[in-house]
């Protein structure tokens, strides 16, 4: 009985302690298109962490992880636009409160606050991450030439969708 | 019992005290990220890159040297009046496999060669250091033999493998190593080797987002044939332009012939007598399948 107590208990504290939230292998899809020219890309290796304790959300990824269909708008969009050697990842620091992430968004080397709506969902042990909102590509320094302004969007839409693990 | 109870409690809550800030775990090592954009083109000038068109890519590439400055090159303008060409296509199978083939005017040269990136520069946790890549083309010469013998068709094949070794040192240099090996089905004389061995030093330095410098120049194991031929070290200096689909590659160069064996092994060429030629690469890439 004592034993079965002691157990239950040891249980009961370690689901306690497992507050942290973990994957490395998180969604982000961004589609900056326009009629004239379909720029979109897909990273399927972002990190997202949260943390059930202080709601703190954190996502990141590689800019070089962004696939697009086209190997050459891959290069430029790493060479030319984000400038991946300089600044390699995008990272989100913040919190999510009540429907909403909340906090710092950096791309390109410039932060930015952002206010935007999330959801996060718990279902057996894990929780999904998602979010669908757009940013002004002007706003994080990323310069377009003229020449090419016509074919991307002044807002790139960001889409999220991450399924975090209890970290073990 | 209770007290074991407020034991477990405690060290719940201890532990969860010693856990980290989650944000740290953004920063963890990751497993690999891969290196691009070693070079803006797959060839530099004459050499080979690391480069590929890339999956589903088709490339075109026309290649010309002009005449050279030491032949009344102001009436030649600059030795455009006497052009030679090659133009290219070649297509991406996958990612890392390139197939494609050429033709030249020098020799009526036919070519067709085979690119694979074996190894790929990676940063992160599963680091390369450097990129591996394995190069090899057939070349067929159609222009006629002008030594009065019969020949036989394998008279006309060359042949050149290669591996290039190459490394992207930071956002702006990059640099590679190819040794290589070069075959001739004929040369002059039985005492003349066939087979030669070369080595490609060459780098590119960006000195703007899409304005490059690029020079190469390529070792041999043997500048002579019996017959009295002399050959020398193919070099070339060059500018690398980049406008969104086109490569414009603007180069000066001691060689003029556009086929790896004859660059490679047979440049007659010497610089300080004039042997000097203005050429440019241009590239322009199809996405053909998405």
């Amino acid at each position: 009985m004592k034993f079965q107590l002691t157990l239950a208990a040891l249980i009961f504290s370690l689901s306690m302690c497992a507050q942290q939230y973990l994957t490395r292998q998180g969604s982000i899809t961004f589609d900056a298109g326009t009629p004239l020219e379909d720029i979109r890309a897909t990273s399927v290796s972002a990190t997202a962490v949260y943390d059930k304790t202080n709601n703190k959300l954190g996502v990141q990824a590689l800019m070089t992880s962004f696939e697009f269909k086209r190997a050459l708008m891959q290069e430029h969009f790493n060479e030319s636009y984000v400038e991946s050697e300089r600044f390699p990842k995008t990272v989100f620091k913040g919190k999510y409160i009540d429907g909403r992430a909340v906090g710092t968004l950096t791309i390109h080397g410039v932060a930015q606050d952002v206010d935007v709506p999330a959801a996060l969902i718990e279902e057996n042990n894990r929780l999904i991450l998602k979010a669908d909102f757009s940013v002004r590509i002007a706003d994080f320094g990323v310069r377009i030439p003229k020449t090419v302004a016509n074919k991307i969007e002044e807002k790139a839409n960001i889409t999220l969708n991450c399924v975090l693990r209890v970290k073990p | 019992m209770k007290k074991s109870l407020v034991f477990i409690c405690l060290i719940c809550v201890v532990a969860q005290a010693q856990e980290a800030d989650v944000f740290d775990l953004l920063d963890e090592p990751r497993p690999e990220e891969k290196v691009f954009a070693t070079f803006k083109g797959t060839q530099l000038i004459n050499a080979q890159t690391n480069e590929t068109p890339g999956k589903g890519v088709l490339q075109y590439v026309i290649s010309h040297r002009f005449g050279s400055f030491q032949n009344d090159y102001l009436y030649n303008f600059l030795g455009l009046d006497n052009a030679q060409i090659r133009m290219q296509l070649d297509y991406g199978i996958t990612r890392k496999l390139d197939v494609g083939v050429g033709r030249s005017s020098v020799l009526k040269i036919a070519d067709s060669f085979i690119k694979y990136r074996l190894i790929e520069q990676q940063k992160g946790n599963n680091k390369a250091l450097l990129g591996v890549t394995l190069y090899s083309s057939l070349n067929y010469r159609n222009a006629r033999f002008t030594d009065g013998v019969e020949h036989n068709p394998s008279d006309r094949y060359s042949y050149m493998h290669q591996v290039i070794v190459s490394r992207k040192w930071n956002a702006n240099l990059s640099t590679l190593l190819s040794p290589s090996l070069v075959h001739f089905n004929l040369v002059p004389a039985s005492q003349d080797p066939n087979t030669t061995f070369h080595l490609t030093m060459a780098g590119r330095y960006k000195l703007r987002p899409r304005v490059a410098l690029t020079a190469e120049s390529t070792l041999a194991s043997n500048y002579e044939y019996s017959t009295g031929e002399r050959f020398t070290t193919p070099f070339a200096l060059g500018v690398d332009i980049e406008t969104g689909g086109h490569i414009f590659q603007i180069h000066l160069t001691n060689s003029r012939s556009l086929n790896a064996p004859y660059w490679m092994a047979q440049n007659p060429y010497v610089a300080s007598d004039g042997g000097l030629f203005l050429g440019f690469n241009v590239s322009r890439v199809f996405t053909v399948k998405d």
